[in-house]
């Protein structure tokens, strides 16, 4: 366990606090259910770094794929499900493509951003998109200056989705409701104000 | 003609091993013991803590002479163990070898079923029911002893080739060397400096190529390929093709009454040849003509015709005059050598590595795969040894080794295992591209350095105090910029944490390698086995690693899987040394596992003549009737025709119907009759 030393000044509590790797303080059940979430076996990783080489994400951020592997294979749930940058994959799988140990990279953050989703720790901008998709179908909604672009390029200005069919909107609502997601990002959005 | 005898009244002793705690770690071995008393035959149950010991052979050995047993079950490894040290055990009790049987309680067992005690100890039960069920019916087999053939075969003519062939023929054995090629050196051949002595590769295996050339023992085959292998251990009977030359030798000369004549390397004919090809010895990056030497220190100094490019103008013809070499009508001749004992040396091949579409090699000119690489760096290679960019022809300033190019892939496309060698040539080049380039910086893309060898991980000390950068990630793709020419490679050093964006003007990749197109062809023929991967399977990875699981072929260097120049010539020396004992022992010992024919119920239709894999039966006439005969050499004891025989009048010796019969009835019925 984490040696803890009392000292007065908080801002040097945190400065001075100990960052070793303690086995008791990690929770050997979350690789576990990051594999089974994400059915790609994360603890085969050998942490080459091709998919942070391959990421798109990561040139322009501090978000590391590699070390969201080498976390969760040692059971690092906090540090995992409480980061920011947990949220900035693409999900463009380029990693999950050239992965020579043929992992899916990609899929084992999507089980972490589940797990931490059922604990409500789940950005707002991604909540807010819920409450769109809900509303239209759309993470990204249609709008007059696409409508515009659409009708130069001699397109209809509504695409061949819920846009064009709001009939199908039902369905999609009844999937989110199936999965509480709308409910839940109404609530949690609702608890942060 | 084998008599289908039964014991008078089997007397059956068993004996189960603990192992330590191997066995008796999950089977209860005493109660497996006392289980062997109660079936039927069992005169005595013992156990022991180590049955392989000497007093676990003693056991044996007196109970056999005490009891007089006429059957031994030794309840305990595989028996691909200590089967051999059982049988000893039963001889030395006065007993035939041969009525000995094994049940094997521990790998197929007590190690896959640790978790489950009780379980375990009924498997092992029903093992040394089964197994007292057929030792009731073994009977007396004598080995048979075949002369073995005073000569050898080595095929292929690479560093491992070449020095499996010296120290056979060194130790007296006249010895073939097959090589497809027109001459011997592989691809040792084409590499320019070895690691981590630096020795030029050319300047240390020339000599022994020299050696391999003049030596009276070794007859030199190259241009030759394996077409055909029959027998057996001692006695392989194996036809080779002599692919045309279109040119004799001074040798062929003579006995064709040309006096003076046959070729003699001057190269005239090369001059007047009009057909350029790309010369695959030097991948491609130089030209040669349709009649060609792959290089100037090549063994033998014949020139060959590619009779696929050649237009037969015939100037080579009137160029080599009177020394009438060139035969432009030369076919593919066949040649049959008897041999008793055989070394693979197949070598490998480079891994295509374009199938790893993310690094670019095919598309963007300025990735080149190490053996390029050697080429270019050496001396006498396309550009005299002066690394250029195929794109430009500028020499490169900054240059990225790509390690684990290929290897150490799960993904289907590339290898899983490690290329072995990789690591510490790219060392050497970055050392290399020092030495000849100022102002020169290697990157070293890579994921573990692996330099295991003797001065390896020193010459690894050596590169980097040098100035080779190394960077710890493994290369995610690389993208070529238009203009330029340039590379980009893109990585993590993950050591940092941080993408890279490596701007260079050459990358060499470290392809992972594979065995060569014709190993699958050349294992089948000799009926060799091979891992999942494609390299020849060894008889034991680690007690047994120059031998295969076929009597008399044994295996040396890449053709068994990566390894680098010292380990390919140490496997060489091992081989040749395997390879020999039968030889200058004279003789060895089949193990009587042949079919018999029983001539009374055998009405000679002939049907297991055809279904033979190993060609061992024949019909013959036999007091007027026609039978069918083994030539028990050549029977493998595999059961094919035994199994097909629709008279049951075959007889599979220590494999018999009423003894598998037997087994299957003790299982089926749990010892009840």
């Amino acid at each position: 366990m984490a040696v803890k030393k009392d000292y007065k000044d908080q801002n040097l509590a945190e400065k001075l606090r100990d960052r070793k790797y303690y086995a008791p303080d990690s929770n050997p059940e979350f690789l576990k259910e990051v594999e089974n979430i994400g059915q790609t076996a994360a603890h085969m990783c050998y942490q080459c770094g091709t998919c942070t080489g391959s990421c798109p994400s990561a040139p322009r951020s501090s978000y590391r794929i590699r070390l969201f592997m080498r976390k969760a294979v040692l059971g690092l749930e906090e540090e995992c499900l409480t980061d920011p940058d947990l949220w900035l994959c693409t999900t463009c799988y380029s990693c999950t493509d050239r992965c020579p140990r043929d992992l899916a990279p990609t899929d084992a953050i999507m089980a972490m951003r589940n797990l931490a989703f059922k604990r409500d720790i789940v950005p707002r901008n991604f909540l807010q998109t819920v409450q769109l998709i809900y509303k239209s179908g759309h993470g990204v909604p249609n709008n007059d200056a696409n409508r515009a672009a659409r009708k130069k390029l001699g397109l209809e200005e509504e695409p061949e989705t819920t846009h064009k069919y709001p009939e199908y909107l039902p369905g999609i609502r009844k999937i989110l409701d199936h999965y509480r997601l709308k409910e839940n990002a109404d609530r949690i959005l609702a608890e942060g104000e | 003609m084998a008599e289908v005898k039964k014991n008078e009244e089997p007397r059956i002793g068993v004996f189960v091993c603990h192992c330590g705690t191997n066995i008796a770690g999950s089977i209860d071995v005493k109660e497996v013991m006392e289980y062997a008393r109660t079936l039927p035959n069992v005169i005595v149950a013992d156990d022991y803590q180590y049955m392989c010991s000497t007093p676990g052979q003693n056991k044996i050995a007196e109970a056999i002479d005490e009891q007089k047993l006429t059957g031994v079950v030794v309840a305990a490894c595989s028996p691909r163990l200590h089967e051999p040290t059982f049988r000893n055990a039963t001889k030395a009790g006065g007993l035939n070898p041969f009525r000995f049987e094994m049940a094997n309680i521990r790998e197929q067992n007590s190690w896959v079923h640790m978790h489950q005690p009780e379980e375990a100890t009924a498997k092992a039960k029903d093992a040394v029911r089964i197994a007292v069920a057929k030792a009731s019916l073994l009977e007396d087999l004598v080995p048979k002893s075949v002369p073995v053939e005073k000569a050898a075969m080595v095929v292929g003519g690479g560093v491992g080739g070449m020095q499996a062939a010296l120290d056979l023929a060194n130790a007296g054995i006249k010895t073939y060397l097959v090589e497809k090629s027109p001459t011997i050196g592989g691809r040792m051949s084409q590499l320019d400096k070895t690691f981590p002595t630096l020795d030029c590769s050319q300047c240390i295996l020339t000599p022994k190529m020299v050696d391999v050339y003049r030596n009276e023992g070794i007859e030199l085959l190259t241009y030759t390929e394996v077409e055909q292998v029959e027998g057996y251990i001692g006695n392989f009977d194996v036809t080779l093709r002599k692919k045309a030359r279109g040119v004799i030798t001074p040798e062929e000369a003579e006995a064709r009454g040309i006096v003076g004549g046959g070729c003699t390397g001057c190269g005239d004919c090369v001059d007047v040849c009009p057909v350029i090809k790309p010369n695959p010895f030097e991948l491609g990056m130089a030209p040669r003509k349709a009649i060609y030497i792959y290089h100037p220190q090549v063994s033998p100094l014949i020139y060959t015709v590619d009779f696929d490019a050649c237009v037969k103008c015939g100037l080579c013809v009137e160029a080599c005059g009177d020394k009438k070499a060139v035969d432009l009508e030369m076919k593919d001749e066949l040649m049959n050598v008897k041999v008793g004992t055989v070394v693979l040396a197949t070598g490998y091949d480079i891994f295509p590595i374009e199938k790893k579409f993310e690094w670019g090699y095919k598309n963007y000119d300025n990735v080149i795969t190490s053996l390029e690489f050697e080429r270019l760096i050496c001396a006498s290679g396309p550009t005299g040894g002066h690394l250029v960019r195929p794109s430009d022809g500028e020499t490169p300033k900054r240059v990225a080794f790509v390690l684990c190019a290929g290897s150490r892939d799960n993904t289907g496309v590339g290898k899983p295992y490690c290329s072995r060698f990789c690591c510490m040539y790219s060392l050497k080049h970055a050392h290399q591209i020092i030495e000849k380039i100022p102002g020169v910086v290697p990157y070293i893309f890579y994921m573990d350095i692996r330099s295991f060898g003797k001065m390896y991980e020193e010459f690894y000390y050596r590169i980097q105090d040098e100035g080779a950068k190394f960077i710890r990630g493994r290369v995610a793709n690389i993208l070529e910029d238009p203009v330029t020419k340039n590379l980009h490679v893109n990585a993590e050093d993950t050591l940092l944490g941080r993408p890279i964006d490596m701007e260079v003007d050459m990358v060499v990749l470290a392809a992972a390698v594979q065995p060569t197109a014709e190993t699958e062809k050349t294992r089948r023929l000799f009926g060799v086995s091979c891992s999942q991967d494609g390299w020849l399977l060894e008889a034991h990875p680690k007690l047994n690693p120059c031998g295969t699981t076929t009597a008399g072929v044994y295996l040396a260097g890449v053709c068994q899987g990566p390894k680098d120049i010292p380990d390919t010539v140490a496997q060489a020396e091992g081989a040749a040394s395997a390879a020999s004992i039968p030889i200058h022992r004279g003789e060895v010992e089949l193990e009587p596992y042949f079919a018999q024919c029983i001539e009374e119920k055998c009405a000679g239709c002939g049907l297991c003549v055809n279904l033979c894999p190993y060609s061992a039966l024949s019909l013959v006439e036999k007091d007027g009737r026609t039978v069918m005969q083994v030539t028990e050499a050549k029977c493998k004891g595999c059961g094919t025709c035994g199994g097909f025989c629709p008279g049951g009048a075959i007889w599979m010796q220590h494999f018999a119907t009423p003894q598998i019969v037997a087994q299957i009835d003790a299982f089926l019925l749990g010892g009840e009759q």
